[in-house]
Order: C-alpha cells, then sequence, then structure tokens
C-alpha cells in the first residue's frame, strides 16, 4: 500500500469511527426545503435582521415573480412558538427586521428558519434540496452598521408541514476548538443551537487562559433549543476556548463585543 | 491549505494562527512546522519562513509591520510546512499539513483600524486557474457606511492576470461596470457610487477568475467594520448534483446578461 493509499485508508477508518454517519442528514422526503437555525438578539442592546431573496428565483435566473416564504420561530426550550408567512415581491432583496414580528407569542423566539415554497415550474433540482443558508445581520447599541453572519448549520428540513431535525449526534463526545484567540479586552457570546433528535445536549466549554484552564458551567441544550455562554477577556488577556458535545459539529455564532464596535462570525 | 493576510486601503489586515487542530480525533499532527509565508512575484512564488512552530503554540501577524513589496498584491498566504521552503518556487505546496473537515481547519483573518476589527474563518483551497465566479451580494448597507466588494483569488501559478468583473442588477441585467481584478491578489472595488437601493441585489459576474468575494463595510466615523463572504450558487442547494445545478443557474443567468458582455 503506498503512502496515499495509507491515508486514506486511514482517514475513512477515522471517520467510521468518529462521526459513521453524515454530519448533517439528507431530508426523507424529497420535496423538502432546509434552513439553517438563526440565532435571534432581540432586547435592549440588539436586534436582528434577515436577507431575505428569492431563492427559487436565483435558481431560475428570474427573481421578478412573488415569491413566498415561511418564517418559523423557536423559543430557547426548541418548541415553535409561531411562524409568519413573508413574501418577497419581485425586487432581489428584502430585507426583514426580525424585531418588527416578535410581538405577543413570538415575543419568546431565540431562534427562526427560513423555509421557501416550492415553485413547480422551477428548475429540476433532482436529488438537491433548496437551501436557506443566509445572512442574518445584528445591530448593537446606537451602531448603526451591521455585523453579518451566513448560516452555519444545515439543521432542519420543512416538508408536509413538519420540522424534520437533520443534525447529527454520537456516542463519543467531540472537541470543537473555536478557531479564534479571544483577545481583550472585549467580551464574547457564543451562541448554540441544538439541531439534532437528541432531547438535551450538554456543551463543556474549555477556557484556557495563559496556561491556566477556566471551568465554566457547562449547558443543556433541548432539541432545536438555543443557549449562550458568555466570557469576558481583559485587555492584554489572550485565550482559546473549546467546546466538547456529542454533536458531531458542535459549531457557535460567535459576537466579539467591545465599548462602541463588535464582531460577528460562525466559530 | 493556506491562510490569507489581506490588506484594504485605510484598514490594516491581521491573522491569528492556532497550532491545534478544531477537533480531537481527525488530525493529530504534532511535528514541528514551519510557517512560511507566500506571496507572488508574478514569474514565480516568493516565500519567508516566519516562525517554527511546536503544537499549542499561536502566531499572529498583521501587515502594518511587513516590507510593502511583500504585500504589494495585497494578499500574503501562511502556509505551514514540515520542512524549509526554498526562497522562489514556481507553484504552490500541494501537501497539506494542517487539514481537517469537521470542521475545516481554519484560522482567523479579517482587518483593523484603531476603532475596530473584522474577522473571518479563513482558509485558502488554490482555485483553478479556468473558472469563473458569479455571486448575489446581499450585504450594502445604507447608513453612514462605505460599501466595498473585495476579492480574493490564489491559484497554483503565481501569474498576476489583469481581468473584468461585471455588476449587474438582478432585477434588470443590464450591464452597470466592469471593474478590474487580479489573480493571486487581494481586489478592492468601491460600491457606493453604483447607487444600488435597499431592494437591489447586485450580480458580481468575473468569466475568467473564480474568487472569494466578501462584502466590507466601514462605518464613515471608522468606529464599526462588517465584513462578510458570499457564497457560489452551488450553496442554494444540499446535496444530490450540487455542480450541476450551479452551471444551471450560472447558464440561466448568463443567458439574460447583454449580448456580449459575458464573453
Amino acid at each position: 500500500m503506498n503512502r496515499k493509499t495509507f491515508a486514506k485508508f486511514s482517514r475513512k477508518i477515522k471517520f467510521g469511527m468518529n462521526i459513521p454517519f453524515k454530519v448533517f442528514k439528507k431530508p426523507k422526503f424529497s420535496d423538502a426545503v432546509t434552513s439553517d437555525l438563526f440565532p435571534i438578539r432581540n432586547d435592549e442592546n440588539w436586534s436582528t435582521e434577515f436577507e431575505l431573496l428569492n431563492l427559487p428565483g436565483l435558481i431560475q435566473g428570474n427573481i421578478t415573480k412573488n415569491h413566498q416564504t415561511v418564517f418559523i420561530f423557536f423559543n430557547e426550550k426548541g418548541l415553535i412558538i409561531g411562524q409568519e408567512i413573508i413574501e418577497i415581491s419581485g425586487t432581489g432583496r428584502k430585507t426583514i427586521n426580525i424585531k418588527d414580528l416578535l410581538s405577543g407569542d413570538l415575543k419568546d423566539a431565540k431562534t427562526f428558519a427560513v423555509f421557501h415554497k416550492q415553485d413547480s415550474s422551477a428548475v429540476d433540482l433532482g436529488e438537491s434540496f433548496m437551501a436557506e443558508r443566509g445572512y442574518t445581520g445584528y445591530k448593537f447599541n446606537n451602531i448603526t452598521t451591521k455585523g453579518y453572519v451566513h448560516g452555519n448549520l444545515d439543521a432542519v428540513s420543512y416538508s408536509k408541514n413538519s420540522i424534520e431535525k437533520l443534525g447529527n449526534f454520537g456516542f463519543q463526545r467531540k472537541i470543537y476548538r473555536v478557531q479564534h484567540l479571544l483577545t481583550g479586552p472585549a467580551e464574547y457570546d457564543f451562541i448554540f443551537t441544538n439541531p439534532t433528535n437528541c432531547k438535551k445536549i450538554k456543551i463543556r466549554p474549555n477556557l484556557e487562559s495563559n496556561g491556566k484552564k477556566i471551568k465554566l458551567k457547562p449547558i443543556s441544550i433541548a432539541s432545536l433549543g438555543c443557549d449562550s455562554f458568555t466570557v469576558t477577556i481583559e485587555p492584554n488577556e489572550i485565550a482559546q476556548i473549546s467546546f466538547k458535545s456529542h454533536l458531531y459539529l458542535g459549531r457557535p455564532v460567535v459576537f466579539r463585543k467591545t465599548d462602541n464596535s463588535f464582531d460577528v462570525f460562525h466559530g | 491549505m493556506f491562510f490569507p493576510l489581506m490588506k484594504t486601503p485605510d484598514l490594516e489586515g491581521f491573522l491569528d494562527l492556532i497550532y491545534e487542530a478544531p477537533n480531537n480525533w481527525e488530525n493529530r499532527i504534532r511535528k514541528t512546522i514551519y510557517m512560511h509565508l507566500i506571496w507572488s512575484e508574478n514569474s514565480h512564488w516568493r516565500t519567508r519562513l516566519v516562525a517554527v512552530m511546536k503544537k499549542g503554540d499561536i502566531f499572529r501577524l498583521n501587515t502594518k509591520v511587513l516590507d510593502s513589496n511583500i504585500i504589494q498584491n495585497n494578499l500574503v498566504l501562511a502556509y505551514p510546512s514540515l520542512s524549509h521552503l526554498p526562497e522562489k518556487i514556481s507553484t504552490l505546496p500541494t501537501e497539506k499539513t494542517w487539514f481537517a473537515e469537521v470542521p475545516a481547519w481554519r484560522n482567523t483573518s479579517g482587518f483593523y483600524n484603531s476603532f475596530a476589527q473584522v474577522s473571518y474563518q479563513a482558509d485558502v483551497e488554490p482555485l483553478p486557474s479556468k473558472a469563473s465566479l458569479m455571486t448575489f451580494h446581499p450585504f450594502i448597507q445604507f447608513s453612514e457606511i462605505e460599501n466595498r466588494l473585495v476579492v480574493l483569488n490564489a491559484t497554483k501559478s503565481p501569474e498576476l492576470t489583469e481581468t473584468k468583473i461585471q455588476i449587474y442588477n438582478s432585477s434588470e441585467m443590464k450591464l452597470i461596470a466592469e471593474e478590474k481584478v487580479v489573480t493571486n491578489s487581494l481586489t478592492t472595488i468601491y460600491l457606493d457610487k453604483y447607487e444600488f437601493q435597499p431592494t437591489d441585489l447586485p450580480i458580481f459576474y468575473c468569466p475568467k477568475m473564480a474568487g472569494i468575494p466578501f462584502g466590507l463595510g466601514i462605518s464613515k466615523d471608522s468606529k464599526m467594520l462588517s465584513m462578510e463572504h458570499t457564497h457560489p450558487p452551488a450553496s442554494l442547494v444540499l446535496h444530490g448534483d450540487r455542480r450541476a445545478i450551479q452551471g444551471k443557474i450560472k447558464k440561466n443567468w448568463i443567458s439574460k446578461m447583454e449580448p456580449g458582455a459575458h464573453e
């Protein structure tokens, strides 16, 4: 066996032992559409917007037709607490201010998914599924510039009026290291969702600063739920963080806040 | 696998690297590595050894401390190598020293000024030299901000080749403008002069060069920076033959472009 073949073989064995199934499942129904679970930040400091695009139109090369989408909202326990039908009418882009939708039952929403209505005249997608992995914009305090982040998990699909969870998890716990040096002075928020069927996923953080390990309290996230960690990094401090969980891909959305600005990116 | 250090006018670029794999099962490399910077001098790639790293080490660099000749293309690639590289090489190295898939082994790359920083989780695989770029761009903002498109291109061969990127509005598909882009460089394009409106979705199309496109926003008071990359059309779908669907999407839009414009 030459070196290349051996490396390929050894990779296959590693994957077989560690993630025997796909990181994200294929939806059961061929007419399903998929979406990320997009975190909502909505309080006195934060607001959330979503850049809604006409996905079937973009696939067809014609965005002039009206197009309907369903926004489904979840609370922190992963329960569906409401939905909104939102139409994009012949324009390329519609910026949805999520705050405007969060009244009544929806005021406790922590995440949302966006499902595009299939258009029967659309391009034949074969065995593919239309996927909303789009762009959420966040505003902080009185800063008028938005920070954008794209979806980072193909979390859920929607077909025949029901949601299917697409994330996978395994018996062995896995470490996910955020490939970012935490630098101060700043406050970091790490927002996690649980896109799996597992009723509760425990996430154990491991913060290392100047060679010292700092204990942080783990969190447990219900299926389709959402929770977060906050870490303060002092001036001149440099730290690293990793998370251990049963998720195949325990990837957070990361916010780095300073006095007058912020940065947001997927971990 | 390469990690980009980028520069754009009025902002400095930075990169932070951690010699720790992104997960605990895929790539358990422990060997000493030689971190090189690689940049194009058109006829060849130039390299410089900048750090010897052991597992657990970190490496930080910004464009402010680099000689101007190194960052003249506004793009330098950091490459972790198991050995010293020659000073001049004809193609980018192919050995993947740091490599993982779930997730990809990345670093933090971005821009900063005296008030703010902005970043993304970065990794660069050399792009094919015969490929095109088409992307939909929803990042233009409208309040006291300067909007830019930045395009990163790196190919195996070092040539700095100039070509054009075309700018369209998806609702009309009339060619609005063409701007210059260069291979193995980071190109900055200023977008506010095109007066896109909040309901517009610009399309950028480059028939002769692939690239990673970013929306970069700089608030007029310089206190806030915003950056995110867009995706190729294949990302509108999951599973199946995404490449074939990307081909169809591109074909659908190209057929609507003004005759001759897309050549």
